[in-house]
Parts: C-alpha cells; structure tokens; sequence
C-alpha cells in the first residue's frame, strides 16, 4: 500500500449562510486547491459527504452535484451518508484509492445546509439516523440518544452535569480563538448549568448548533506530496460499526464502535494514545466528549467527566481535544463535520494554528461518529 | 424456511404489541434471545429463530425527559423515553407513561404496556 498525504485544506465559515451546500463546498475546495497548489484539472476523484441534503434542500445526486458546481464535472464522484460521520468515512475511501494506487490526487469534502428550515424540521431530519421502525415512532431525538447515553455514564461512573458543562466552557473558550467558528465567545459553567433542559440531564449549552458550512482536502500519493511544502501523512484511517437499535447496546455508558475504531487506527499507525499530541473528537454533546476520550484510550473508562473538569482537555493541558472549538463551538455541518477536523489536525501539525496552537504538535487522531453511535470512524496523521 | 423468512417480522412484533404482548426471539441453536427480530443470530449466526412470550416486565437502565421533539410529537412534550432491561436480560427502547417524570429513575421497575402513537402501535412501559 502506498502513503498518503493531506497536502490541502479548505473549510468555510460555520454557521448561518445563505448558499446551497455545494456553493459552501465549492468555496472550501478552492481555498484546499489553492493550500495544496495543485490545478483542479489535476484532481481525479471527488469522495463527498452530505446527509440530509434532501430533506432540506431537495437535493439527491449530491456528488456530481458539488462536482458540477465546483467545475469538474467529469471525475468519478461518490456521495457518502454515514450520518455525522459522512466526510470521514468520504475520506478514509479516498485514502484507500490512493493507497491502491488507483488516483494520485483525490479531493474530498463535505457540506451541509440546515439553518434554512425551523429547529423543528431539522430535529425531525436528523432523528432519521435513528431506527424508523423502532425509535423514531417513539419520540427519540439525537439529544435524547445522548441523553440516555448521559444518563448510564452518570449512573455508572459517578459523573457529573457541571463536568458535562466544563467540556462545553474548554470548547467555547477554544472556538473563541477560531475564526471559522460558529460561537467565538466564552461561557461559564453557571450559564451551561442555567440553559433549559433540552432532553434531561442535557441542557441546550451541552449540545452543538445546527450549522451550515463546508469543508474539503486535497489527498495525494507520496511521489505528489513529496513536492508540497508541508505534507501531513496519514498514518491510520479505520471504521467501525455498532447496533443501530439503543436496546442493542449492552452499555451505554460506552461507544463500542469507538473503541473498535481506535484500536484498528492506532494498530494501522504503529502509535498508541500517549503519541497523540491533539485530538479532534466528535462532541455533538458534551458527554460524547466525555465517552469519546475515554474510548479513544485518553482517559480510564469513567475518568473522562473528571479529567475535563480538571483540565487536562484544554489548550496548555496534557491532551487538548478539540482546539478548533470543536462541534460544540465551531459548529455542525454534519455533511463536512469529518473533513473540517481533518483540515484542523492538518493545519496543527504544520504548526500553523495561529493562536489555538498545539505547541509541538506533531500527532494528531481525529474521531468522528456517526448518529447513534452506530457508526465511528478514527484517523491518525503525522509529519515527517 | 426461504432465506428471507423469519418467525416473526417488525409488522407481527408490533400486531402481538397492539395485542398486548412483548415478544423476543430465542436462538434454537444457542438460546441468544433478541428483540427486535432478525435473519441471523448475532451471536453463533445460525437461523434457528422461535418467537417467545417475554413477561414484560422490567426495570428502567437509563431514561430522558425529551422537552425539545420532532414535529410530530411536539404535542406530547415533555415525555419520558427509557432503556428497559427486561427480567429475560435483553432491553428495549419505550415511552414511559403514567409514571410522573419527577418519580422517574435509573432501576425503577415497570412493566409493558401497549401504546398506540399516531396510529401506529409501539412500546410503553409504565408502572409496575
């Protein structure tokens, strides 16, 4: 299997925007062309993540759609729905194209349109990556499928909601250095702890934003990316499954998937979660935080509300996770969610995050999860 | 059996539900219970399904009170959703219903009770 290099990243702006989602995607590509300094004529495949485009924009055939609003309508191009994760799992394919030997430069990328229809319609769309025979006719929500995942973590292991809420004061605190972030202002635990109940125990500060934006990179072999400045090589890239059903779930104080995830990646990249100098990790809530840096091997099982309180996730902390703001702060397109922490890691390690910097980052994880936790996926990325 | 056929299909677990009764799958190969149904068994993948009676009874493993709902439940908020392990060790997702959402507890015991939202026959658990 050949190497594989990210020598270009794009991501828009998140948050509200008056675009469809593959105008969003078009602007991240160009800017990723531009980093990669390679012609969009060389690109020779578009991997693209996109999920509830037709529910909220009417919109199937996304791919060829982005591609044709792009202008590079004649490469072959894959649409990708493995809910939140779709751009991830997008990737993780582009990288296993390249890897074959089958593309030198392949582009991948995400969008996402929701903030043009009601909270009510969009809670509606995304409770579609919930069972439709089993769970939707009940009522569940995506906060409600944390919720109850909440709900056994503080149970099982004692954690706490002001644990909960310090994730989200580190991921504001952080987004606030990011400008591409949706909310780039400070909160307090006591406003976290104050916000209405959207599905108890999670409050509204515990959950991420509806978002609109884009995101996009430019993959390409090792004979290509030898002649980037900056190329940050991938070093592990694995997906993993789990039941889709909450019933199924023999704990849902854990991500089995996660962990599965993780184990492949770190196996696939030789390195082990003491390597890893920044994560980017999937906290649509701030308990899938807390679950998410104990699957990844971070944190004990149960450590990880504790360890969030303490500290150590933050920017100047043992492990900062999330210095872009993460989902909570930076926002949630879910279609471009995985290639924007991708394009996050990228720039950490070429030291180039301004005032967010890891200093000396020089391994980065990026976790995305898909839905219910049905799905995960976890890549590894290093330099030379 | 034809390979698509299973004992009991979604529309027959939910027709025994509107009739009151909570049924799994038990593995005639390894005795793996599971609802909802499904072709294999996860656990020695053989295709040996019988429908069996579970009692219905239970005890909640994690709950929410969901206050923020998809348009078509919005008129029933704030409802509480649960895991319920069920006495037979396989768990299922309900609605919670005449159980006041103060009272509502991780390992408090419930029972099923047939619910019919929009039409359609699903599962509750209410006291037990």
């Amino acid at each position: 299997m050949r190497r594989v290099a990210v020598i270009g990243v794009g991501v828009t702006k998140f948050g509200l925007h008056d675009r469809t989602s593959a105008e969003l995607f078009a602007e991240a590509a160009q800017d990723a062309l531009t980093d990669a300094g390679v012609p969009a004529t060389a690109v020779q495949a578009l991997y693209y993540g996109n999920v509830v485009g037709g529910e909220t924009e009417h919109q199937l055939h996304t791919g060829p759609q982005a591609a044709s609003v792009l202008g590079i309508p004649s490469v072959p191009t894959t649409r990708f729905e493995t809910a939140c994760a779709s751009s991830h799992a997008a990737f993780r394919h582009a990288v296993m194209e390249i890897a074959a030997g089958v593309s030198d430069v392949v582009l991948v990328g995400g969008a996402e349109r929701v903030l043009n229809v009601s909270t009510a319609e969009s809670t509606e769309y995304f409770a579609y990556a919930s069972d439709a025979v089993w769970e939707q006719p009940l009522g569940l929500t995506f906060p409600g499928v944390f919720a109850l995942i909440a709900r056994a973590h503080m149970e099982k292991y004692g954690t706490t909601e002001a644990q909960m809420a310090a994730v989200a004061v580190k991921n504001h605190r952080h987004g606030a250095l990011n400008p591409k972030a949706q909310f780039q202002k400070q909160i307090t635990i006591d406003q976290v702890l104050r916000s209405a109940y959207v599905a108890d125990p999670l409050k509204l500060y515990d959950c991420c934003p509806f978002s609109d934006g884009g995101a996009a990179l430019v993959l390409a072999s090792e004979e290509v990316a030898r002649r980037h400045r900056k190329p940050v090589w991938v070093l592990g890239s694995a997906a993993a499954s789990d039941w889709m059903l909450l019933g199924d779930k023999r704990d849902l104080s854990r991500v089995p998937a996660t962990e599965r995830a993780a184990a492949a990646a770190y196996r696939q990249a030789g390195v082990g979660p003491r390597d890893v100098d920044v994560v980017e990790l999937h906290d649509c809530f701030t308990i899938a935080e807390i679950v998410a840096t104990e699957g990844l091997g971070l944190f004990e099982p149960g450590a990880g509300g504790r360890a969030a309180e303490a500290g150590r996730t933050s920017l100047g902390g043992e492990i900062p996770v999330n210095p872009s703001g993460g989902l909570k702060a930076k926002g949630h397109p879910i279609g471009a969610t995985g290639a924007a922490q991708i394009a996050e890691i990228v720039t950490q390690i070429r030291g180039e995050a301004g005032p967010r910097q890891v200093d000396g980052a020089k391994t980065g994880l990026t976790h995305t999860l898909g839905g219910n936790t049905a799905t995960v996926l976890v890549s590894l990325f290093g330099r030379d | 059996m034809a390979a698509t056929e299973s004992p009991i299909t979604a529309r027959a677990f939910f027709e025994r539900v509107r009739a009151g009764q909570l049924t799994a799958l038990k593995c005639g190969s390894c005795g793996e219970l599971a609802i909802p149904p499904r072709q294999l068994c996860p656990a020695c993948h053989a295709k040996a399904w019988q429908p069996v009676d579970l009692r219905g009874e239970g005890m909640i493993a994690s709950f929410t009170i969901i206050r923020v709902a998809p348009r078509a439940h919005a008129g029933d908020a704030p409802y509480a959703l649960a895991v319920v392990k069920l006495r037979e060790g396989v768990s299922i997702l309900g609605r919670l219903v005449d159980i006041p959402l103060e009272k509502v507890s991780v390992g408090l015991p419930v029972r099923f009770r047939p619910l019919v939202i929009g039409n359609q026959p699903t599962v509750g658990f209410g006291p037990s």
